[in-house]
């Protein structure tokens, strides 16, 4: 019997890619700016990231740091992006903000100093989330096909890895596998790599991470650490041959790709954690 | 009068906070749940792991354990995955601080976690539910930090802070300066400071070390230091912001170098081995013992810590008037003359026993609760 493909619903972007979700983001540029941030994303319907970093990196880790929060931001799952600095950090918020826009994703920007302070910054940040939010809910989605669609896996060294990305292929998806970084740096480097949903093995009682905008898809790989965790978990995959572990799996990715909400994102996990090269200045 | 809460291990907090502490950052989301709906306890989220084989496993244990046992806190409600996140709460218990556990692989997710855990965490707010009695000057401890430092740092609002501090010390008290990277060309000048020789050389070694890790990253830090805030704001070099810099900690003798988040053995000024991050800073001082924050800003910056007060002091009025109900003190009058480094190093100190006595800071009444923890390797 012919495997079906994956059928995904979501979203066109103007640049041309496409995403499962249709999320506003507001982004901190700096540790200074995450409490505006939150401020703004709380009082609507927006998506924040609380991160530690932005200011004040050297070298490869700025490079590092500031890739990463921009690949964040254009990550296909993301309908639009607040930017919101301070004005005085490292990895300029403003400058973050022109260099996602210029690969055509609708951004604003709020700077706290400018702006005139933390009151004033939330409320002009209210504002352009509100309007954009607005815009957003208007776009309808749409079947799109499934080679449009980057499933990232976050870890190579698991007997599952083969057998599901043989699986995801046939159903026509393309696949990212994580090499050299582990839990939610991998989940970093999936979602800037541009994946709209990352499928995050655990096993030995790890504990599954979410992450904004990007549905994870947690698979417990055994059964003590699925018992562990069960409500965090969308699926346990062990005691089968891993053909069938894999094509479970699938099943899953397919139907979170079309609207199901995972374990993450109901419980409303937004981790973020970025692996840093060198140490803080 | 100087006022704060008693703890049992001698020393005394300023606040009264019960602390939610995720052990790892899969906890994160079961202590913001936690937090959503009592406002009475306060939750801090982090990047950490603990995956097997992290060489800062320390440096970040020792971190989350000195902040949960700062003496502001009166208890601490550790979420754990598993037993693995154990250590933790031993260091915790150790340093004689009030906890309980709660392990999510015993309720079966983050849910159900958050939920059992909101009952332990009502049990402890009755628990550390305490008045506030007079208190002994010797048992502050003060960081002294800036953020977004411009040309006037050095000349208004660093010096107002050093009289502060140095008056705070000839009282007993205890003040920390940190941001070892802003110390670099004035190893000198602070370690002609030092109570003995010893302690000089540990302070040159201290910011040599530093110098020395930047040089074996092959790197050029002007990039980072100073930041193009702290040029937009007139700062040429890092030999300026540094001599600018130092000024925050006075004219004192200065008692000791700590690790980072270490503790003070005694009293008096000392040196931490902090980066110059504003929040991985705060959160150095604060697990080391800080019960409260004395920040200078150039640029305006309206950070705080979630168990500390912090009082922001501007370099100059323009900023000041610029970011309403963010900084709690204008220095800038030193510079057009209605205000002298000494008026506002009276009001510095003035806003700083205030507000250990239980006066919010700007930084407080927003909710700004910044967290970082500094990595090392």
């Amino acid at each position: 019997m012919a495997i079906a493909p994956f059928q995904p619903e979501g979203y066109e972007r103007p640049n041309g890619r496409v995403g499962i979700r249709n999320h506003m983001l507001v982004l901190p540029s700096v540790v200074c700016a995450t409490r505006v941030a939150r401020d703004i994303a709380a009082a609507t319907d927006a998506l924040a990231i609380t991160h530690q970093h932005g200011c004040l990196h050297v070298g490869d880790d700025l490079r590092h740091a500031r890739d990463s929060l921009e690949g964040v931001g254009l990550n296909p799952n993301i309908g639009a992006v607040l930017l919101v600095g301070l004005g005085c950090e490292t990895i300029a918020g403003e400058s973050l903000a022109q260099a996602i826009s210029s690969r055509r994703v609708n951004v604003d920007y709020v700077g706290i100093q400018r702006a005139g302070g933390t009151t004033a910054a939330i409320a002009r940040g209210r504002e352009i989330v509100e309007a954009r939010l607005a815009e957003l809910h208007r776009e309808a989605s749409g079947i799109f096909e499934p080679g449009r669609l980057l499933v990232g896996l976050d870890r190579s060294d698991d007997e599952l890895v083969e057998p599901l990305v043989r699986e995801m292929e046939l159903r026509g998806a393309a696949v990212a596998v994580v090499d050299g970084a582990r839990g939610g740096a991998a989940h970093l480097r999936l979602a800037a790599l541009g994946a709209q949903l990352i499928v995050s093995l655990c096993g030995g009682h790890e504990a599954p991470l979410g992450f904004a905008g990007c549905p994870v898809v947690a698979v417990a790989r055994d059964r003590e650490t699925y018992t562990m965790l069960r409500d965090d978990f969308d699926l346990g995959a062990y005691g089968l041959p891993v053909g069938e572990q894999a094509a479970l799996v699938a099943d899953r990715v397919g139907d979170v790709c079309r609207g199901r909400l995972t374990a993450s994102e109901r419980r409303g996990s937004v981790d973020f954690v970025l692996d840093r090269l060198s140490v803080t200045m | 009068m100087l006022t704060g809460y008693p703890r049992d291990n001698g020393k005394w907090g300023v606040r009264n906070h019960v602390l939610v502490l995720p052990a790892r950052a899969a906890a994160n989301r079961a202590a913001e749940l936690v937090a959503q709906y009592l406002p009475a306890v306060v939750a801090v989220a982090h990047e950490w792991e603990n995956l097997p084989g992290d060489p800062d496993a320390g440096v970040i244990t020792r971190t989350l354990a000195g902040f949960g046992a700062n003496p502001n806190v009166g208890a601490v409600l550790l979420i754990t995955v598993d037993s693995r996140d154990e250590q933790l709460a031993h260091e915790l218990s150790a340093r004689g601080q009030r906890v309980s556990v709660v392990a999510m692989s015993e309720h079966g997710g983050t849910v159900s976690t958050a939920e059992a855990a909101r009952a332990v965490a009502s049990e402890l707010v009755m628990a550390a539910a305490a008045s506030r009695e007079p208190m002994p000057i010797s048992a502050l401890v003060v960081g002294l930090e800036c953020g977004g430092s411009d040309g006037w740092s050095g000349i208004t609002a660093n010096p107002a802070l050093g009289i502060a501090s140095d008056r705070l010390v000839a009282e007993g008290a205890s003040t920390i300066l940190g941001e070892v990277p802003e110390l670099v060309g004035a190893e000198r000048f602070l370690a002609a400071r030092a109570v003995t020789p010893e302690i000089g050389q540990e302070i040159v070694e201290l910011i040599n070390a530093f110098e020395h890790a930047v040089k074996g990253l092959g790197i050029d830090i002007r990039g980072a230091q100073p930041t193009p805030g702290n040029i937009a704001g007139g700062l040429t070099t890092i030999e300026e912001k540094s001599l600018g810099a130092a000024r925050k900690a006075g004219t004192a003798a200065i008692s000791g170098t700590l690790e980072y988040a270490g503790s003070p053995r005694g009293t008096g000024l000392y040196i931490m081995d902090t980066p110059g991050h504003d929040i991985e800073q705060m959160v150095g001082f604060v697990a080391g013992g800080c019960q409260l924050v004395a920040f200078t800003t150039g640029r305006g910056t309206p950070t705080g810590s979630p168990i500390a007060p912090c009082v922001k002091i501007s370099t100059n009025s323009a900023v000041f008037g610029n970011m309403p109900g963010d900084i709690d003190i204008d220095a800038g009058g030193i510079a057009i003359g209605t205000e002298t480094l000494t008026s506002v190093g009276e009001s510095i100190y003035n806003a700083l026993i205030a507000a250990a006595s239980g006066v919010l800071t700007c930084s407080e009444v927003h909710g700004h609760r910044e967290f970082a923890v500094r990595r090392v390797q």
